[in-house]
């Protein structure tokens, strides 16, 4: 052990006190060399023969130190601390190569730590739950109904409950708004879920203060109670503890507060504010169908095992209720369920393509150490020549490389800040845990590792090709011209045409993105109004003022005539529906004289619920017959209006007008309705969907006191939003007004994920562009630079500017051929990832496919012809004398 | 004058374990004892044996210090360290099977 730590202290001391040990090397040899005197002079001779005589004998001094300093094992740690000095004169006197390779470096590292962030927050983060991998969310998804993450209702949860062996204690939960009001403040509306009484325990969620639901909570005769989140605990009751075991407003009515969750918890939406109990009412018929389960895998229970059972239940359900047809439960682990199928493959998408963005980023710093160490062959070839051992030369080579990629690292970090910010700031609203996105330690490490990696990578083909360098040859080369031999140009060709085609998958996948977006924006939603002269606000009116339909028509005609009252107002009409992507309601429905097999249905549509002036306020055309009218109240005939869409299904060469339908969720009465018109087809459920088949009812026959409110104006819509806001709240103090936004702005948030998309992968494909551009420019001009002689010798034999133009960009046309080629073949194979994310645009655009090589072609011509010029300007006197 | 390749491998190193196994000693005393020991045969230069020192010091087996000489100036001197004496202990007696199995051959054959 004293050995060890004997070696172990010298090994210290010969790196840190260097001067000293060398100082002591030093004084040991003199000691020799005076003794060494000492015995010539014993020989008999004088003092000065004496001297010279002994450091002959002596032999070469600073040579031996050399050697003693080697046989201490510290070499390698003096080299590097050499290598580095070495590396920082030569990066100060390239200046401009150094701050191209670092900026370079930096944007494709940092943009690539972003992405690390991104992912990592995403997909790998720790939930705030326990245990968060054993827990489901499950749906249910049908026929007639057809959507995969859909819903449930009571009796189905029932039934899977009873029959449940792989879940401990399944949950369900209902996404609602909440109208918060009470003494504390003006009444909010803010995002909140009902929830049974496992709900919490099953997500494995602790509150801050007081409890979580507990068994009991949710049976029918339980109080209403409710957990808060702790942002509405802060925001609205001033973080006060006593706020347990307070009487809040809920909806209009009393709801006891019983905890807080953490801000961390956020499920089922990232923008939930409060959770209260659903009472477990026995239901007495199927519907609605409101609710998604989630529930813990028990102990040892895969989720092969649980989707078994669950499929078992899917056939007991149908057998118990021949309405449903092809019924399935889809499971989704928590993480999935709250970053969504969706967001996946844009993750998937944009990670592939930062890859990419660095792999050129590494491919041309690469040229531009190849084209440096051309240069520098001579050197290395000195060096060599001197006695540098090779390995010790590649190992300088890569000191270079990897201090570069250090420096482009450090730089990275700023951009991935910047990025994570611009991130934040683009955020489509609706992106989940973005609060997981951060810059952190383990982003640190990513990008310190993948600056070692791209080091090593773009440095070790010029290092060994350095170390290879034919001494004689070199060094006989004539100075100026030498550099380049055939096999390292035909390397940096190679890599040149690479960056080109990886920067033309790259601009074809933008591409496909931004036709997509563009198409989104074409999109009508199906009115003509423009959608900056709309403006919507969801109205909730107090229990008093909705307690009867009476009473409620009431309020809401006089709250259309106060509307309309304001001045810009044109129009006014209160709706449950809304384009783009507010749908109120859906149910399917059964047509006078309809023959439907046993157990048959006609499809789950949107149905909405408006005052006659909705579609003359939103500019939705009347097709055929009238829309609703004043006459149309709560004791005449019931009436009702179907889309274009619908009419033309299912009364293909007839006359809508006059036919009955019935709504016919299972356990509606007969209720007849007289088709009175048919209106143009509206887009409710988002732009990308193509359903449009829908049936309307009027509002005094269906009356549902809370509405939206829909106002057409003459000029801005936003400008009377103030106006209108004050006007309905002198009419009910205790209303609460929610989600006003003109329809500009909804229609806006509903591309804004694809935007987002477009824009990022755009961002990308621009760096990944301007990249390959400095790197085709590197080759053509160095490629002029090495020809200059023979420029000069054409031109003196009568070359035109003109031929000499059309030799240089010969070079880059080639180029630009080969890797267009290979380009377009690797984006064929690999815009798949982006299917998910495209709308009426295919994967193989033709227009993008040929517009984007068209683009490539322009930067490869715009990269060689500054070169090119500057070739023409070649003096032919100076050119034959630059030998 | 002798240089390292002259002598066999390593065997630089065991001379001078051998030596300062005697007495700690300076460079300079350690290059004249081999020279004496040998009867003049063996002579070795500062080129070979101050890199044998460093190396032996680095390993472990000798350690430095600084002590005044016979003659009055600072000198180098090194002693054997406890693994270094076990360590000569086992080289020396390998050098001596070495040694017998050669002559046998070079004196029989």
């Amino acid at each position: 052990m004293p050995h060890l730590l004997q070696q172990f202290h010298l090994r210290l001391r010969s790196i840190f006190r260097r001067d000293l040990v060398d100082h002591e090397l030093d004084d040991e040899l003199q000691f020799h060399l005076s003794r060494l005197i000492d015995q010539e002079i014993a020989r008999g001779l004088p003092p000065q023969e004496a001297r010279y005589s002994a450091l002959r004998l002596m032999g070469p001094i600073a040579q031996n130190q050399e050697v003693c300093r080697d046989m201490r094992q510290v070499n390698w740690i003096e080299d590097l601390q050499q290598d580095l000095r070495y590396t920082v004169r030569t990066l100060c006197r390239n200046p401009i190569f150094s701050i191209v390779a670092v900026v370079a470096l930096a944007l494709g590292i940092g943009v690539n730590t972003a992405m690390y962030s991104v992912a990592y927050g995403m997909l790998f983060r720790p939930l705030p739950y326990a245990e968060p991998d054993r827990v489901a969310v499950v749906y249910m998804n049908y026929s007639p109904r057809d959507f995969r993450f859909g819903t449930m209702c009571m009796r189905d949860y029932l039934l899977w409950k009873d029959n449940n062996h792989v879940f401990e204690n399944p949950s369900i939960f209902r996404n609602q708004s909440m109208d918060i009001g009470g003494s504390e403040g003006l009444p909010e509306q803010v995002d909140g879920a009902a929830v049974t009484a496992g709900f919490f325990s099953t997500i494995g969620a602790t509150p801050l203060i007081g409890r979580g639901f507990v068994p009991g909570d949710d049976k029918p005769t339980a109080d209403k109670i409710a957990v808060l989140s702790e942002t509405l605990w802060r925001r609205r009751y001033g973080s006060d503890p006593a706020v347990l075991g307070r009487t809040i407003t809920v909806n209009g009515g009393p709801v006891t507060v019983i905890g807080v969750m953490p801000a961390a918890v956020k499920f089922p939406r990232t923008s939930v504010e409060v959770w209260t109990n659903l009472p477990l009412v026995p239901p007495t018929r199927y519907g609605p169908w409101f609710y998604r389960g989630v529930a813990r895998l028990k102990p040892g229970i895969g989720m092969p095992q649980a989707q078994a059972e669950l499929a078992t239940i899917a056939n007991l359900m149908m057998q118990e209720n021949p309405y449903y047809k092809r019924l399935e439960f889809p499971v989704l682990m928590l993480r999935d369920a709250l970053v969504g199928t969706s967001m996946k493959s844009a993750l998937l998408a944009l990670t592939g393509a930062v890859g990419l963005v660095l792999l050129i980023a590494v491919v041309n710093v690469a040229n531009l150490m190849l084209a440096r160490a051309a240069v520098r062959r001579r050197e290395i070839a000195v060096r060599l020549s001197l006695g540098a051992g090779r390995g010790r030369l590649v190992r300088q080579l890569l000191t270079e490389s990897v201090l570069l990629a250090g420096l482009g690292g450090l730089a990275g970090l700023g951009v991935a800040w910047w990025c994570i910010r611009l991130i934040r700031v683009w955020n489509p609203g609706n992106f989940p845990m973005i609060q997981f996105i951060q810059l952190d330690g383990g982003a640190v490490a990513f990008m310190a590792a993948v600056s070692v990696l791209a080091g090593i990578m773009f440095g070790l083909a010029p290092a060994l090709q350095g170390a290879r360098t034919d001494l004689s040859q070199t060094l006989r080369e004539s100075g100026s011209a030498s550099g380049g031999s055939s096999g390292s140009r035909s390397v940096r060709a190679v890599l040149v045409v690479s960056e080109i085609a990886i920067s033309l998958m790259l601009l074809v996948g933008a591409g496909l993105l931004l036709r997509s977006f563009a198409n989104l924006h074409r999109v009508t939603a199906g009115f003509t109004k423009p959608p900056r002269q709309m403006l919507s606000m969801l109205i909730s009116p107090s229990k008093e003022k909705s307690q009867d339909v009476r009473t409620g028509l009431a309020f809401d005609n006089e709250l259309l005539r106060r509307a309309r009252g304001i001045p810009g107002v044109e129009s006014a009409a209160l709706t449950d529906s809304i384009p783009p992507n507010q749908q109120g309601d859906a149910d399917t429905f059964v047509l006078d004289g309809q023959e439907l097999g046993p157990g048959e249905m006609n499809p789950v549509i949107t149905l909405g619920t408006v005052t006659p002036e909705f579609f003359s306020t939103m500019g939705i055309p009347l097709v055929r017959g009238r829309y609703f009218d004043d006459h149309d109240l709560p004791d005449s005939a019931p009436v009702a209006l179907v889309s274009e869409a619908f009419a033309r299904r299912y009364f293909p060469g007839q006359d809508a007008v006059g036919k009955r339908i019935k709504q016919s969720g299972p356990g509606f009465g007969d209720n007849w309705m007289q088709i009175v018109g048919v209106v143009g087809n509206v887009k409710y459920m988002g732009l990308t969907m193509d359903t449009a088949m829908a049936y309307y009812m009027p509002l005094a026959q269906s009356y549902s006191p809370r509405i939206y409110l829909v106002v057409s104006t003459s000029g801005d819509a936003s400008l009377v939003a103030e106006r209108l806001r004050a006007e309905i709240q002198s009419l009910d103090p205790t209303l609460t007004l929610a989600q006003v936004e003109t329809i500009e702005q909804s229609m806006d948030q509903s591309v804004s994920r694809p935007r987002f998309n477009a824009m990022l992968l755009g961002l990308f494909a621009g760096i990944a562009l301007v990249l390959a551009a400095v790197g085709i420019y590197g080759l053509v001009a160095y490629w002029v630079a090495q020809r200059t002689r023979e420029i000069g010798v054409r031109m003196a034999l009568g070359a035109g500017p003109a031929d000499v133009i059309r030799m240089v960009a010969g070079q880059g046309a080639m180029l630009a051929g080969f890797g267009i080629g290979i380009g377009l073949a690797g984006a064929l194979a690999l815009t798949r990832v982006l299917q998910a994310l495209l709308f009426g645009v295919s994967v193989r655009d033709v227009a993008t496919f040929a517009l984007a090589p068209l683009g490539m072609i322009l930067v490869v011509l715009l990269a060689t012809l500054i070169p090119a010029i500057r070739a023409t300007r070649v003096s032919p006197v100076a050119a034959l004398r630059c030998e | 004058m002798s240089k390292p390749a002259d002598l066999v491998q390593g065997t630089l190193d065991l001379l001078i374990l051998k030596i300062l196994a005697l007495e700690p000693q300076h460079g300079w005393a350690i290059a004249q004892r081999i020279t004496q020991m040998s009867g003049d045969v063996l002579r070795v230069g500062q080129s070979a044996l101050y890199p044998a020192l460093h190396k032996l010091e680095q390993q472990g087996w000798i350690r430095a210090e600084w002590k005044t000489s016979e003659n009055n100036r600072r000198a180098k001197y090194y002693s054997l360290t406890l693994a270094g004496r076990k360590f000569l202990t086992r080289e020396a007696a390998q050098w001596q099977r070495l040694a017998a199995a050669i002559s046998l051959i070079v004196t029989h054959a």
